[in-house]
């Protein structure tokens, strides 16, 4: 189980006091949505540790994640954007995932592109590539790290519906086949209703289950 | 898309600097602050300890108060003319799409760095007494004397290489003007005048500040410009006054006296003027949108750019005619010229790299702080050397420090001209890399943060890889500017120990103006040739990728 517990933030301009308390189940997708500002990209970065929290935790499993630096964390992160390294080939971004010394050719690197439906993109440079085979390199990396927490930030924005619903299907079947705890951060019903088993609703910067 | 936002802003609520992420780096870019503040710190007391011990000899007449009216006078003319020109090139290159405009752009981005006795030579070679002026005069009786040299002639050449700075940064901003808010212009049908006043004005008028007080400054503690085109003591600078207190009338004292009037009249000026806009950020999200002016203004614009672009090119191309050939042909038979072109290779490029690897660390640990925060302002300090402490201040500092610790002026020249230059260009330098460093950081940290990417790595991977580009074009910039300086090598050279611009001015006052020309015209072929092909070898080397 992935817990969120009394997780309180307030930004240094201090506009609003943020308080979350979220809970999710093996395997499963949490769906958030609310409206602009209500603190869905802030509870992610809280959960990914590119924010300190006022208080409150952060458990995975019995285990509390809240005092580990952000490269420590077992979580990936899938943004609207800027998931690859455009200057890199899609094989070596997926590589980095692994290691800065493992190669872009490595039959890992291989095997997760090729799952990913991409064999013979490795060398494509990700510049080169669409939004949805980005989106799907990044995916590929997120599978070779295995780590046990997935946070999608509106992963599907900018994707034409047929990719996107393709995108879908890859993620709903890959949080469970690895026994993920993901949460999902959506403005679009559709995604949540496809994907989230919980949905939890961000008003004035406090989450209630719906 | 999503804006980036300014990553790990909330991780340090204190003022103090954030060591969490990359603490390595933060303590390298505060380790080469500390370095240079307690350079500058002994160079300082370097001089107030000179300026108790030395008396002066009483041979230097200097009338401090005459020197900097004359200084503020002429410095402030020249920053006005330069930003109307920089205005009405700007404005004029905005509107104008033509074959060869980013090459005119790239020119107008390296006059900043373009060596000062280049420009000298190229005026002198329009205008001087067997100038082509006079030549095309002369059968209609007419000539233009010796007008170059005097207040004029100092004016017309800070506005040369200050006119195509403003233009560069203004040009920038008015490239950088949301697209919305052109196409709202262009829907409203605003006339030039309405345009101008509504969208142009407010993009440039936060800049106007900043810029004018850094032209300001730069023709304030102008040294080469003056000592040849002065034409006498009526127009000197407190810099040039240091010179020949040093090296006319060997008198220390008064030498010491004048550098700490200009290190106080400089930090009067560098105080409030650093409150103001950053000027130099020539890499600003660009408009693609392009809204031309209808046929007429665009005929004015054209009939300005072209004028004014005459004016900058005419010395250039100048230097180069009169120059090549058998001047150049003579000056290559000549030992000290190789000997002096050697020095200022190894020189420029040693302080080059010495400037890129500072302008790298303090960038690298200035972009891990947070916006506004102590340590962050603490970082962009050492940038501000060259305008806090001009070049023959620095020179004289260095000159006196190597005499109390007993060291000749010969034995330390080579390393007093790579750290010094190291030191003067490193705004430049700075204002070329932190920006793409800032935008790196903003983009890529929280990714290679979540990946758990070590240093080295994001080094190797991410960095090395995207500012291939703009540390090729900073390291030219360091390289030209070290090229062209003669404020340093002033107070240190021989003719045992002669750089290229010290050889020139030596030739200069010897009249050996054939031999003058052609050493501004390898200078500005070096300048030239160092833009186009070191940005090339980084690329090379980087494998660059935008």
């Amino acid at each position: 189980m992935l817990v969120i517990e009394n997780l309180k933030y307030r930004h240094e301009r201090g506009e609003m006091d943020y308080r979350f308390d979220l809970e999710i189940e093996r395997g499963k997708i949490a769906g958030l949505t609310g409206p602009s500002g209500a603190g869905k990209s802030t509870l992610l970065d809280l959960i990914a540790g590119f924010l300190p929290p006022d208080s409150g935790d952060v458990v995975l499993d019995g285990r509390s994640i809240i005092g580990l630096a952000p490269e420590n964390r077992p979580v990936s992160i899938l943004f609207q954007a800027d998931n690859l390294f455009d200057h890199l080939s899609a094989g070596a971004n997926v590589a980095l995932g692994i290691s800065s010394k493992a190669r872009a050719d490595s039959p890992e690197v291989e095997k997760a592109l090729a799952d990913m439906g991409l064999s013979g993109l490795s060398k494509r440079q990700a510049a080169n590539l669409s939004g949805g085979q980005k989106q799907r390199v990044a995916l590929a990396r997120t599978l070779l790290r295995n780590k046990p927490v997935l946070l999608l930030d509106e992963p599907f924005t900018g994707l034409d519906e047929e990719t996107a619903h393709a995108m879908r299907a890859i993620i709903r079947e890959i949080v469970a086949r690895q026994g993920w705890y993901a949460i999902l951060v959506s403005h679009d019903k559709e995604d949540i209703a496809a994907l989230a088993q919980n949905h939890y609703r961000l008003e004035n910067g406090r989450s209630h289950k719906v | 898309m999503k804006k980036p936002s300014q990553p790990f802003a909330d991780l340090s609520r204190t003022g103090l600097p954030d060591l969490r992420w990359r603490p390595g780096r933060v303590l390298a870019g505060f380790f080469i602050a500390l370095c240079i503040a307690l350079l500058i710190g002994a160079l300082l007391a370097a001089l107030t300890f000179a300026g108790r011990s030395f008396a002066t000899t009483g041979s230097t007449v200097a009338d401090i108060g005459h020197l900097v009216r004359m200084s503020a006078i002429q410095a402030g003319t020249s920053t006005l003319l330069s930003l109307i020109v920089g205005v009405v090139l700007a404005w004029s290159l905005d509107r104008l799409r033509f074959f060869g405009r980013g090459l005119i752009v790239g020119l107008l981005s390296s006059a900043l760095v373009l060596p000062s006795l280049v420009v000298v030579s190229g005026l002198i070679a329009i205008w001087g007494r067997v100038g082509w002026a006079n030549l095309v005069l002369a059968p209609f009786g007419i000539s233009t004397g010796a007008s170059i040299y005097g207040f004029w002639g100092i004016v017309a050449a800070h506005v040369l290489l200050n006119g195509a700075f403003a233009a560069r940064v203004l040009l920038d901003r008015l490239e950088a003007i949301p697209p919305e808010k052109l196409k709202l212009g262009r829907s409203l049908g605003l006339s030039t005048v309405q345009r101008f006043k509504i969208i142009d004005l407010p993009a440039i008028l936060s800049s106007i500040p900043g810029i004018g007080a850094t032209i300001f400054l730069l023709c304030f503690t102008s040294f080469a410009i003056v000592l040849v085109l002065g034409g006498g003591p009526a127009n000197q600078t407190l810099e040039v006054a240091i010179y020949e207190a040093v090296r006319l009338d060997f008198d220390l004292g008064a030498a010491v006296r004048l550098a700490l009037v200009q290190l106080v009249v400089c930090a009067a000026i560098i105080i409030p003027a650093s409150t103001l806009t950053p000027a130099a950020n020539l890499f600003g999200r660009r408009s693609e949108l392009h809204w031309p002016e209808g046929m007429l203004v665009s005929a004015v614009q054209t009939v300005l750019l072209i004028g004014l672009l005459a004016c900058f090119c005419a010395p250039l191309l100048a230097v180069l005619l009169r120059g090549s050939g058998t001047a150049m042909a003579s000056l290559f038979g000549q030992a000290s010229f190789w000997q002096a072109a050697g020095t200022s290779l190894w020189i420029g490029l040693a302080s080059a790299a010495v400037s890129l690897g500072l302008a790298i660390g303090l960038g690298m640990a200035r972009s891990l702080q947070r916006r506004n925060s102590p340590a962050r302002m603490i970082l962009g300090v050492p940038v501000f050397t060259y305008l806090a402490v001009p070049a023959v201040v620095l020179s004289l500092g260095f000159f006196l420090l190597a005499r109390f610790v007993g060291v000749g002026p010969a034995q330390a020249a080579p390393l007093v001209l790579v750290i010094a230059n190291a030191l003067l260009s490193l705004p430049f330098v700075f204002a070329t890399l932190s920006p793409p460093l800032e935008a790196l950081a903003a983009r890529h940290t929280k990714l290679i943060r979540s990946l758990g990417l070590s240093g080295l790595a994001q080094w190797r991977w991410v960095e090395w890889p995207l500012l291939g580009r703009p540390m090729g074009y900073a390291f030219a910039v360091a390289f030209v500017f070290s090229l062209g300086d003669l404020g340093v090598i002033s107070l240190f050279g021989t003719s045992d120990f002669s750089t290229l611009p010290w050889l020139m001015y030596r030739a200069f006052g010897a009249y050996r103006t054939n031999d003058a020309e052609a050493i501004a015209a390898v200078m500005l072929i070096v300048a030239v040739v160092a833009f186009v092909v070191i940005p090339r070898i980084f690329e090379f080397l980087t494998h660059a990728r935008d």
